[in-house]
C-alpha cells in the first residue's frame, strides 16, 4: 500500500533548499527552460521579469499540484484507483489555467505589471521549468511543505542564474564582444557559469 | 500551396529547418539526455513517435479544431502521446525509462512538437505533415546524436554504438557488435585521446553546443555572403 | 500484474473531465469577471505587425502603435519597419489605401573616422556616449564620428557595421530604415536619407578652415566656394559648415564638382 505523503515536511530542508539552488541548478545542471534563458539573458530587465514571474508560477503550481496529484491520482487517493498516467496531462491543465488566470487578473488590476511581466506569462505556460518542478517534486516523493521549499528554491535558482547571465552578457554585447550577442554566446555564456557551480560544489561538499 | 515533394520535406526538416541548429528549439531534451549515444537514440525515438502522432492527428482533424483554442488543444493530442510513450518505455525498456527521467513527460512542453503542429500540420494534408513530421525528428535525431556522440567520445575516450534489438525475446538497446550482421563493429571504438571528463558533465554539454552552432552559423553565413555577392550587394 | 481497464476508465474520464470542466468553468468566469476592453481590430493589426517593437514609429512597441494606428491618431505608413507587402495587408485590413514608404537610409555625415587624427589613445567603455564624457571626443574633431558603433548596438536587424575606415557601414540588405541608429548617435552624425538622389554635404565640423585642414583629409572648411556657385541658392554657411537646403536643391551637382575638399556627394 502506497502511502500519501504528509502535509508538514519531514525531510531535511536545507539539503532540499542548495540542492534546487545550486549543486541540482534547473538551467544549467538539469538543462530545463533553456528556451527563455537563450532568448531573455541579452538584456537584464527582461530577465528580471521573467525570473520573478517564473519564480511566481513554479511556487503556485508546485501548491496547486501536489493536493491533486496525492489526493486524486495517487493509488492512495481517495478514489482508490492507480491515475498516476494521467499526471502529466493534469498538471499541464492546471498549470496553463492558472497561467492564464493570472494573467487576467494582472491586466485587469495592475496594467504596469501587465506591461512589465504579462508578455513573459504565456511563455511560461510552456516553460520545462515549471512542469519540471512539479514532476520533480511527485518523482522524489516530497511532503506537501517541502514540495513548496524545492519549487521556490528552484526558482530562486532559476532567478540567480538568469540575473548572473544577463549582467554578464549584457557587460559584454556593451564592450562589444561580437561573441556573445546570440544564441552561441548564450551558451558560452552558460559554459562558464555552469562551469562556476560544477567546480565549486564538487570541491565544497554539502 | 505549391506541391511539394514527400523526399523533399523529408530533407528541408533535416537540414534548411534543422530543429536544434537553425530553428533553435527544444534545447532542454538534446543537452541533457546527450550524455552518451545511447542516451541519445533513445530519446530521439520516444521523440519521434510523439512527433509523428501528433503531426498526423492534428493535420487529421485541421478542419474540426476551432482557431481560438488551437494550443489547448494541440497540448492534449501531444500529451496522449507523450503519456503512451512513457508507458511503453517504462513496460519495455525499464533502464532507458530510467537514464531518461522526467524528460520524456517533458516532451509535452517542447517548443518543437507544438510549434510543428501550429505552423505546419495545422495547415497541411496528413502526408506532408508524415513527412515533416518525419524529417524534424530525423534532424532532431542527427543533432541529439551528434551532440551524444561527441561528448561521449571527448569524454570519455570512446564511443559505444547500440541499436534498438529485441534479444532472446527481450527488447532493449544493446551495442551494435552483438547483432547479427554487425559483429564486425567493436564493442567500443575507442579514440586515442586524454578523455577529458568535463565533457559528460552540464558544461560540456553547453560548450559542444555551442561551438556546433558556430560551425553551423559560420557555414550559412558564408552561403549567404556568396549569394548576396551574386545579387550585386557590396559587403 | 493485470489491470482491469475497464475498471479504471471510468475514474479516469471522471477525473481529467472534472478537471477539465473546472478549469474550463473557472476561466470563463475569469475572462468575463476580469474583462478589459480591446478592440479587435487591434489584435488583428498586431497579427500582421512585424513585432521587432523597434520603436521607430515613436511608439514603445508595435503594440502601443496599433493602437494608435486604430485610434485614428496617425497613420499606419509611419511604421518604417513593414515591407510593402505587410502594407498592403494592413490596408486591406483598415480599409486604406497606403503605400510603402521609398525607401530610406542612414547616411553618415562625416568622412573622418581613420582619415580623421586622433587627439589621444582612448581607452575605456567602448561606447561613443561614454567617450564624450571624457573632454570632447578621442577625435581630433569633436564634431565628427567617434566610431565605437552605438549605432551598431542601436540597430535591431544587424544592417549597420564599423567598417575598417572607422565609419559607420550601412547594409542595405538588412536595413529596414527604421532610424534606430540615428536616435542612437549622440555625435548626430547620421541623417536618414532617400537611397537615390540627394545632394548632403558630408561633414558635420563647424571648426574653422585651418584647423580642419590640419586634422582631416576631407573636412569642410567653410570656404563657400559651393555656395557662390550653386545655381539654386540652395547653399548656406553656418559656422564655417556648408548647408545644403534639400527643399531648394534640384541635385544638379555643381557644388560636387568645384568643392576643394571632396566634402559633397550625391548619394
Amino acid at each position: 500500500m502506497i502511502e500519501t505523503p504528509g502535509l508538514m515536511p519531514t525531510e531535511d530542508l536545507f539539503p532540499i533548499f542548495v540542492n534546487a539552488m545550486f549543486t541540482k541548478n534547473f538551467l544549467l545542471i538539469m538543462f530545463l527552460g533553456l528556451c527563455s534563458y537563450v532568448g531573455l539573458t541579452t538584456n537584464s530587465e527582461t530577465s528580471k521579469g521573467m525570473s520573478m514571474a517564473v519564480t511566481f508560477v513554479m511556487t503556485m503550481s508546485a501548491i496547486l499540484t501536489w493536493p491533486i496529484y496525492h489526493y486524486l491520482l495517487s493509488p492512495a487517493s481517495i478514489i482508490g484507483k492507480d491515475l498516476t498516467f494521467l499526471r502529466t496531462i493534469c498538471f499541464i491543465l492546471i498549470i496553463a489555467s492558472f497561467v492564464q488566470l493570472v494573467e487576467f487578473i494582472i491586466r485587469r488590476f495592475s496594467p504596469p505589471l501587465y506591461k512589465s511581466l504579462g508578455i513573459y506569462l504565456p511563455l511560461i505556460a510552456t516553460n520545462c521549468a515549471v512542469l519540471g518542478v512539479v514532476l520533480m517534486n511527485i518523482q522524489e516523493g516530497f511532503t506537501y511543505g517541502a514540495s513548496i521549499i524545492y519549487a521556490f528554491a528552484a526558482g530562486l535558482g532559476y532567478s540567480w542564474v538568469m540575473l548572473a547571465t544577463a549582467a554578464v552578457r549584457e557587460k559584454l554585447i556593451m564592450r562589444g564582444v561580437d561573441l556573445f550577442s546570440g544564441f552561441i554566446g548564450a551558451f558560452f555564456a552558460a559554459t562558464m557559469v555552469a562551469l562556476i557551480v560544477v567546480s565549486y560544489f564538487s570541491v565544497v561538499k554539502l | 500551396m505549391a506541391k511539394k515533394s514527400f523526399v523533399g520535406e523529408i530533407i528541408r526538416g533535416i537540414i534548411k529547418d534543422n530543429p536544434v541548429f537553425v530553428l533553435v528549439l527544444g534545447l532542454c531534451p538534446v543537452l541533457a539526455v546527450s550524455t552518451s549515444f545511447a542516451n541519445a537514440l533513445g530519446m530521439a525515438l520516444a521523440f519521434t513517435f510523439v512527433m509523428l502522432g501528433s503531426n498526423i492527428f492534428v493535420s487529421l482533424l485541421r478542419k474540426q479544431i476551432p482557431p481560438g483554442v488551437r494550443i489547448p488543444i494541440f497540448i492534449l493530442i501531444i500529451c496522449t502521446f507523450v503519456t503512451m510513450v512513457d508507458m511503453i518505455l517504462e513496460a519495455f525498456l525499464p533502464p532507458m525509462y530510467e537514464a531518461l527521467g522526467i524528460f520524456v513527460p517533458l516532451i509535452v512542453v517542447n517548443c518543437i512538437v507544438i510549434g510543428r503542429a501550429e505552423a505546419y500540420a495545422n495547415r497541411n494534408p496528413v502526408l506532408p505533415s508524415i513527412a515533416d513530421g518525419i524529417g524534424i525528428s530525423i534532424g532532431f535525431a542527427v543533432a541529439l546524436m551528434l551532440i551524444g556522440s561527441i561528448r561521449e567520445i571527448l569524454g570519455t575516450g570512446g564511443l559505444k554504438l547500440v541499436m534498438l534489438w529485441s534479444e532472446a525475446g527481450k527488447l532493449g538497446f544493446y551495442p551494435l557488435s552483438s547483432i547479427p550482421g554487425f559483429s564486425f563493429v567493436p564493442e567500443v571504438i575507442s579514440f586515442p585521446i586524454e578523455p577529458a571528463i568535463v565533457m559528460v558533465t552540464p558544461p560540456g554539454a553547453f560548450l559542444t553546443i555551442a561551438a556546433l552552432m558556430l560551425l553551423f552559423k559560420i557555414m550559412s553565413d558564408r552561403k549567404r555572403m556568396k549569394q548576396l555577392k551574386k545579387e550585386g550587394y557590396e559587403i | 500484474m493485470t489491470v482491469d481497464l475497464m475498471s479504471l476508465l471510468p475514474p479516469a474520464i471522471a477525473v481529467l473531465g472534472a478537471l477539465g470542466l473546472a478549469m474550463a468553468g473557472m476561466l470563463v468566469w475569469a475572462s468575463k469577471a476580469f474583462y478589459v476592453e480591446t478592440d479587435p481590430l487591434v489584435d488583428a493589426l498586431m497579427e500582421l505587425m512585424p513585432g521587432a517593437n523597434c520603436g521607430a514609429c515613436g511608439y514603445p512597441g508595435c503594440a502601443d502603435f496599433a493602437e494608435h494606428v486604430v485610434a485614428g491618431d496617425i497613420t499606419p505608413d509611419l511604421c518604417t519597419s513593414c515591407d510593402a507587402e505587410t502594407f498592403e495587408m494592413i490596408g486591406e485590413l483598415l480599409g486604406m489605401d497606403i503605400s510603402a514608404a521609398e525607401p530610406m537610409y542612414p547616411v553618415t555625415i562625416c568622412q573622418g573616422g581613420k582619415n580623421c587624427k586622433d587627439r589621444y589613445d582612448y581607452i575605456g567603455a567602448d561606447t561613443c556616449k561614454a567617450a564624450i564624457l571624457l573632454s570632447g571626443t578621442k577625435k581630433a574633431c569633436s564634431y565628427g564620428c567617434i566610431g565605437l558603433g552605438d549605432c551598431v548596438r542601436a540597430c535591431m536587424f544587424d544592417a549597420i557595421e564599423i567598417a575598417d575606415n572607422g565609419l559607420p557601414k550601412i547594409k542595405k540588405y538588412n536595413c529596414k530604415g527604421c532610424g534606430a541608429c540615428v536616435t542612437a548617435c549622440p555625435q548626430d552624425v547620421l541623417t536618414i536619407a532617400k537611397e537615390h538622389g540627394p545632394v548632403y554635404v558630408v561633414c558635420a565640423s563647424h571648426d574653422k578652415g585651418k584647423y580642419v585642414k590640419e586634422v582631416c583629409e576631407f573636412g569642410c572648411i567653410g570656404c563657400g566656394i559651393c555656395k557662390k556657385k550653386c545655381p539654386e541658392g540652395a547653399i548656406k554657411l553656418d559656422k564655417a559648415l556648408a548647408v545644403i537646403d534639400q527643399e531648394k536643391c534640384n541635385q544638379c551637382g555643381t557644388c560636387i564638382e568645384v568643392c576643394p575638399r571632396n566634402a559633397i556627394v550625391k548619394l
